[in-house]
């Protein structure tokens, strides 16, 4: 160990013993727990070098948290390296994943991205109790905000195209399987007389993709509808029809180009 | 409605729709690229009318369809112009362009046509003869607000 830094030197040779611990060594927790307390002041430097870009500092301080961990599990002293060398890559690489995972540009106010999930929220229990997609108005009552916001959180959902975190407030239970939803779908796309073939490109989408246009083109069911069928948010499958409608008119075409 | 005093569908009244409905018209250079422009006014529009959620996102989806399709076909250099009627619990949308050549329209036997049937409540293809012997081919629709029990 070339650093010897007289905040972290105490805790050099603790990393060294927990390093040579068996997995199922009793010590483990306790000396890793040391080891986290110790080296927190790491972690908190680098949360707080991320912060003013949206997330506030105590979800930063905790996913570096979770970055000085990995560092420290994954850390082998035999190999020569300096801890730090070693842990601030691996900390700040945890944040970043941390940004890129949630799917927000950087830049989207905390403000939009809590009302974002409002809505979501809103707007599932409300598709549940009207049986139908609500309105902007019957959101904004059931939230008690202006229409304004709703309609400007609405215009974010589209803008931002979070993907990830509609993931994260989606519900995978409930789930039909493909075979089970788009059976009679199917069979009307082959009722459908188009002069492009459709099927093989169909095949190269995802399956969730697969089954929400299948359901919404060929299944005749709306968004809402296939939203509690998937297992979805309505915005998500908004987005993700979109998505794909996008991608299949590019596939579709490229193979009728004329000539 | 009486928070959303940011919109006021009268101030919008174009006296040639003729029957008094609050219009909004979408010129662009027929592009690609500006589609997404076209297709936000759709939504805004349509969210701004209290549609559902459901129909706000379908509109949307037809209007980037429709124009989608016209894009392909316009001459090049050539204008797209959406047109926007707000009725009552109803968006009619009209885009047209010149088309590339004398022959050209807009195939109703594709994937994209089933999008746009799917999407609205009615579609058609319009062709009318342009200026200079080429026609204006376009794709009318209409979306009604939703809220219907389906």
């Amino acid at each position: 160990m070339s650093r010897t830094d007289p905040e972290y030197g105490h805790l050099v040779p603790l990393l060294e013993e927990y390093a040579g611990l068996a997995p199922d060594d009793p010590r483990r927790e306790a000396l890793r727990d040391e080891l986290v307390r110790g080296y927190l002041p790491v972690a908190q430097h680098i949360a707080r070098r991320f912060a003013h870009r949206g997330e506030p500092l105590d979800d930063l301080t905790q996913v570096a948290t979770v970055g000085l961990i990995n560092a420290i599990d994954r850390f082998a002293p035999d190999k020569g390296s300096d801890f730090f060398s070693f842990a601030v890559p691996t900390i700040s690489g945890e944040v970043r994943r941390h940004f890129r995972d949630l799917g927000w540009s950087m830049r989207v106010p905390r403000r939009l991205k809590d009302l974002h999930v409002s809505l979501n929220g809103a707007v599932s229990d409300l598709s549940q109790r009207l049986g139908r997609a609500p309105k902007p108005t019957e959101i904004a009552e059931y939230l008690g905000m202006p229409v304004a916001d709703v309609l400007e959180g609405l215009e974010a959902a589209d803008a931002y195209r979070s993907s990830s975190l509609d993931e994260m407030l989606s519900s995978e239970q409930g789930s039909a399987t493909v075979g089970e939803l788009v059976g009679e779908a199917d069979a009307e796309l082959d009722r459908v007389d188009t002069r492009q073939a459709l099927r093989p490109v169909l095949a190269e989408l995802g399956e969730r993709e697969r089954t929400i246009v299948m359901l919404r083109f060929f299944g005749n069911m709306t968004q809402t509808q296939i939203a509690e069928k998937v297992g979805i948010s309505q915005m998500h499958v908004s987005r993700l029809l979109a998505q794909t409608l996008d991608r299949l008119r590019s596939r579709l075409d490229q193979d009728s180009a004329p000539g | 409605m009486s928070d959303r005093d940011d919109w006021d569908p009268a101030e919008l009244t174009d006296p040639a729709a003729g029957d008094g409905s609050p219009t909004v018209e979408v010129r662009t250079t027929a592009s690609a690229a500006l589609i997404p422009t076209i297709r936000a006014v759709a939504s805004d529009l349509a969210a701004r009318a209290d549609f559902d959620l459901d129909a706000i996102s379908d509109l949307r989806m037809a209007v980037d369809e429709a124009c989608a399709t016209l894009v392909d076909v316009a001459a090049p250099g050539s204008a797209l112009r959406c047109r926007f009627q707000v009725r009552q619990d109803r968006i009619d949308v009209s885009a047209e362009v010149e088309g590339a050549g004398v022959d050209t329209t807009v195939a109703t036997d594709t994937f994209g046509w089933r999008v746009l049937e799917t999407l609205t409540d009615e579609v058609s293809v319009s062709r009318t003869d342009g200026p200079d012997g080429r026609p204006v081919v376009g794709i009318v629709l209409g979306k009604s607000a939703g809220a219907t029990e389906r």
